[in-house]
């Protein structure tokens, strides 16, 4: 084939991976809802915390600290950003101190009997309304006279500022300037996102916009803003992986492409290894955006860690190249080799495909469509875009020494039994966490801003993002009959210290029957007059001024109780929205608390109420899932090496050949085990797919070494070929075992150790008399 | 909200109120042509205080409210008002806050902020104390006319916002001494407060006519 057609094949394959990338990013959703990737939930917490995660109001809080400027320039600030925020759709409120409740409560006015406690305890009678009217006269005197000024007529008792008093946070920053400071002097705001708190590309969004709101205010350039809250969190840690990931990739870049130059002394190889590779990954997106419509970001981050193997395939055909012969015969040569591997690696990942787990099919379609396609561009495209070699790698200076070296090595046949019962002791026994199951501690926040959280958390009384109170009725109104019913015990567990604070739907909204029964002590239009009357006497208000007050409580008697429906479309009806959730055939309020200090102290509360109400920690809960999870995950491992072992069996047509192939690679497996738990590092989830991809590389290692050609080059050029595999991705996973980010960490010391283990243990468990028997 | 933008106004009385006291504690020559003249003489070192009696006239009640007590200017954009007649009342303005406590109650907190024009009339009262009759100018136009017998400083709102609420601040007084302060709302609510000397001389009615209240206010004997 001339140069001209092969450079045209180039351009055409790159255009076509280009193409179909493009159209796959167009059409596939990745998503980063966490349900697709756990395993159904069994418990009705686990359910109910699928349902919310992240949803919760607790969760979607952002608390917000200005500080850097004089106390009237941070007054201003905060009003200037609560002012914009509120205006933001991305936003469901924003507090500040100065908001305005009373005149929320303004909007559900004619509600304002059904909703106060005042009728609780009194009647709108000729005593209550005298010694209220007193007071007003009182109030006409004061500073603040003005204000009630407009009420008076229609709302003597001031129902309105009870209702908006009952509303306003249990405990409060202190006000400066009418806004929330913090002891240090910061302005403090609370800002509930209408995204989810674990949905970081909307929250990533918000937080941007926020930002941008605050720095278009005049003066914010003197002035610093600290955001803190589980969905900076989020975005924060997102971003230092990738800024961390993309400071990596482009080191081990470089790396690779001075490691290519080095090895094969061409240009050829650089311009031409990724090919295969992106080509699988495009069509495993494809496959995914047919199939399923959307994939998880977990997926995709797994999934291009798994398919890391294919770019073993490019590399082998370059080092097993030989003068005078064709690309496409070598590559016909090592194809079978080649097959063996991607068939049983295929094979073995199917087992995920059976797990139920969305996440895990996804995974599996990814990987195996991906794997399959760059197995076969390496086959049948590479060969029409390489040029024919002028150089054979055997011949590659000091390949044949570095052999006589790895032959000659001593081959005690004790070594592995003992390595793998002492391995084995190792992984049992080392003491130690076994398993990582707190996932925030693979994306941890630093101590600082944990300690920052915190203090504004207390300061602001913002709800726990650890607990909630989970109160379980069959309809929306039982659930607020619920909540009323145990507000009482919860001030009762205020006082005793178990918790700082709480917030209960019905603080919002009471029950329809409360809301009735107060609706039935307002006394009718001519007993009020009367009472009226009774009630001015002695005071100097003007006769018939308060008729307004009378038709307003005479409509309230016919009003129908305020629904949660109608209640959410208020300004306030965010917060009670987020508290109430249908679930399954029930309803379940949430309680939001600040504080927890004695969780156990909620048994009583639980039994008291037969179980209806109970503290939920999401903490535990999400552990409880991450394990159930990790079974999932551990069953298809095991399936998958089980698969693995009958397809090389198959493959290979002898046990014992088999033996030589998986042998290697299981004792490898247990040995990075081992090191990981004589470092006492727990494991993820992150360890078990890189320990996965450390695995499928071992494979090809061991599947080389253990071909009998007979061809004492070509010998030569499998060692070049495993060289420069494990070379590539030392250089790729070492690099990355160095990040500061424990994810990160997690895969690149995993798989760089299972490389260096895998080609070890490849080396020294080959068959002794074939490797002797080289050159 | 329009209760909070009517907030703003107590601030305004209650500064101009603290305005008044500080002009009656220290001497200044007066100048009738210019109500500048008389306003820019008016630095005064806080804290200051005086008694007074405050009598409203409102719309909802048949006859007027009369309360006394002291009035205080703590310096800043601090004041207090104590009311010791008829019941015991601390008002406190401070931090763009106000606070009112009645007898052994609860303090009421409303901020200041909620009315962002109660902000700039703090600042007008503070530079009205501070001698510094621009600012006071941004938000008023100040008139001033009559003799050492007696002169009047009128206050009319320029904004909108402040039209709004407010018809117009009076504030009569002799020689070197405010007497009376009056403030009629936007709706014709309004109050009269008595300060100083007129303060210590108290009412010679219970229910005092508005207009028998204002005559006293110019005829001062």
């Amino acid at each position: 084939m001339t140069r001209g057609a092969r450079v045209a094949i180039w351009f055409v394959w790159l255009v076509l991976i280009a193409a179909v990338g493009w159209g796959v990013a167009r059409h596939l959703q990745i998503s980063s809802d966490l349900r697709d990737f756990v395993p159904p939930a069994r418990t009705a917490d686990q359910k109910l915390l699928l349902d919310e995660i992240g949803k919760g109001p607790g969760s979607r809080l952002l608390l917000l600290a200005i500080s850097g400027a004089p106390q009237d320039r941070l007054a201003a600030l905060s009003r200037g950003l609560q002012d914009a925020l509120s205006h933001d759709p991305a936003f469901a409120q924003v507090a500040n101190g100065g908001n305005d409740l009373a005149e929320i409560a303004s909007n559900l006015l004619p509600y304002r009997y059904l909703l106060s406690s005042t009728l609780d305890t009194h009647r709108l009678d000729a005593a209550y309304l005298h010694a209220q009217l007193q007071q007003r006269v009182e109030d006409l005197s004061s500073p603040a006279a003005s204000m009630l000024e407009p009420w008076l007529k229609r709302d003597p008792t001031l129902e309105t500022l009870k209702l908006a008093q009952s509303w306003a946070p249990a405990r409060q920053p202190k006000l400066v300037d009418g806004v929330w400071f913090s002891d240090r002097g910061e302005a403090l705001l609370v800002a509930e996102t209408r995204a989810a708190g674990f949905d970081p590309g909307a929250q990533a969004a918000a937080i941007a916009s926020l930002q941008k709101h605050f720095a278009s205010l005049p003066g914010a350039a003197q002035a610093k803003l600290v955001i803190s809250g589980p969905g900076w969190f989020g975005v924060e840690a997102s971003r230092n992986t990738r800024a961390e990931a993309d400071r990596f990739g482009a080191i081990t870049t470089i790396g690779f492409v001075l490691m290519l130059l080095l090895a094969y002394r061409s240009t050829v190889p650089i311009v031409v290894t990724a090919l295969p590779l992106l080509s699988g990954a495009v069509v495993g997106f494809a496959l995914l955006a047919l199939i399923f419509g959307h994939a998880h970001g977990i997926t995709v981050a797994f999934g291009f860690t798994l398919l890391g193997v294919a770019q073993e395939y490019p590399l082998r055909v370059f080092s097993h190249r030989r003068i005078g012969v064709a690309t496409s015969q070598c590559v016909r040569e090592l194809w079978p080799l080649l097959a063996t591997a991607i068939v049983s690696v295929c094979i073995a990942y199917l087992a995920f495909f059976a797990s139920g787990v969305a996440g895990l099919q996804q995974l599996a379609v990814f990987t195996i469509g991906g794997l399959i396609v760059a197995g076969v561009c390496t086959r049948w495209l590479l060969p029409l875009i390489v040029p024919p070699t002028r150089r054979d790698m055997a011949a590659t200076p000091g390949l044949a020494q570095a052999w006589h070296f790895l032959a000659h090595l001593p081959r005690p046949r004790w070594l592995p039994w003992l390595a793998a019962v002492a391995g084995v002791l190792v992984v049992a026994f080392a003491p130690g966490q076994f398993w990582q199951n707190d996932l925030s501690a693979l994306t941890p926040i630093p101590k600082a801003e944990l300690q920052r959280d915190a203090r504004l958390r207390a300061e602001l009384g913002a709800p726990d993002v650890r607990y909630l109170l989970v109160l379980r009725a069959p309809t929306v109104e039982d659930v607020l009959a619920l909540s009323e019913r145990i507000a009482p015990r919860m001030h009762r567990l205020v006082a005793i210290d178990a918790v700082d604070g709480f917030e209960l739907p019905s603080r919002f909204l009471p029950s329809a029957a409360t809301q009735k029964a107060r609706q039935a002590t307002l006394p009718n239009a001519a007993q009020l007059q009367a009472a009226l009357r009774q009630a001015m006497e002695g005071l100097p208000f003007r006769a018939g001024v308060f008729a307004p007050f009378v038709a307003d409580v005479e409509a309230a008697r016919e009003l129908p109780p305020l629904t949660p429906e109608k209640f959410e479309r208020s300004p306030l009806g965010a917060r009670l929205e987020s508290m109430l959730v249908r679930q399954g055939d029930g309803w379940v309020g949430l309680g939001t608390l600040s504080g927890v200090n004695d969780p156990a102290a909620f048994d009583a509360l639980t039994q008291a109420t037969g179980g209806m109400v109970h503290l939920l920690d999401l903490k535990a809960s999400t552990e409880s899932l991450v394990m159930a999870y990790r079974h999932r995950i551990l069953i298809a491992l095991g399936v998958a090496a089980l698969l693995l072992c009958i397809a090389v069996t198959l493959a290979l047509r002898s046990a014992r050949r088999a033996l030589h192939v998986l042998g290697p690679m299981t004792l490898a497996t247990l040995l990075v085990l081992v090191v990981l738990r004589a470092c006492g590092i727990p494991l993820s989830l992150f360890h078990l797919v890189s320990l996965t991809l450390a695995a499928g590389l071992g494979l090809h290692y061991a599947l080389f070494f253990e071909r009998r050609t007979g061809d004492a080059r070509e010998d030569l050029r499998t060692l070049h070929a495993t060289l420069v595999c494990v070379a590539s991705a030392l250089l790729v996973f070492g690099v990355l075992a160095l990040s500061s980010v424990p994810v990160l960490r997690a895969i690149g010391l995993t798989v760089a150790l299972g490389v260096a283990f895998h080609f070890t243990l490849s080396v020294l468990m080959a068959p002794a008399e074939h490797l002797r028997g080289g050159p | 909200m329009r209760s909070s933008r009517i907030c703003s106004r107590c601030t305004l009385r209650d500064a101009l109120i603290a305005f008044a006291l500080a002009a009656s504690c220290g001497a200044f020559a007066v100048e009738p042509s210019l109500a500048e003249s008389l306003l820019s003489g008016m630095a005064r070192t806080p804290p200051v205080s005086t008694s007074f009696v405050q009598v409203s006239y409102r719309g909802v009640l048949d006859r007027p409210l009369v309360v006394s007590g002291t009035l205080r200017w703590l310096g800043g954009d601090r004041m207090q008002r104590d009311i010791d007649k008829p019941f015991k009342e601390t008002a406190k303005i401070g931090d763009g806050e106000l606070s009112v406590q009645r007898g052994s109650g609860d303090v009421h907190r409303m901020p200041l902020a909620r009315a962002p024009q109660a902000g700039a009339m703090l600042a007008g009262f503070r530079a009205l104390l501070g001698g510094d009759v621009s600012a006071l100018q941004q938000d008023f136009t100040l008139s001033a006319q009559g003799g050492t017998a007696h002169w009047v400083i009128t206050l009319a709102p320029r904004t909108s916002q402040l039209k709004r609420q407010l018809a117009s601040i009076v504030i009569d007084g002799r020689a070197h001494e405010p007497r009376c302060l009056t403030v009629t709302d936007a709706n014709g609510d309004s109050s009269i407060t008595l300060v100083g000397a007129m303060a210590e001389a108290g009412l010679r009615s219970a229910a005092p006519l508005e207009s028998a209240l204002a005559a006293r206010c110019r005829n001062s004997q």
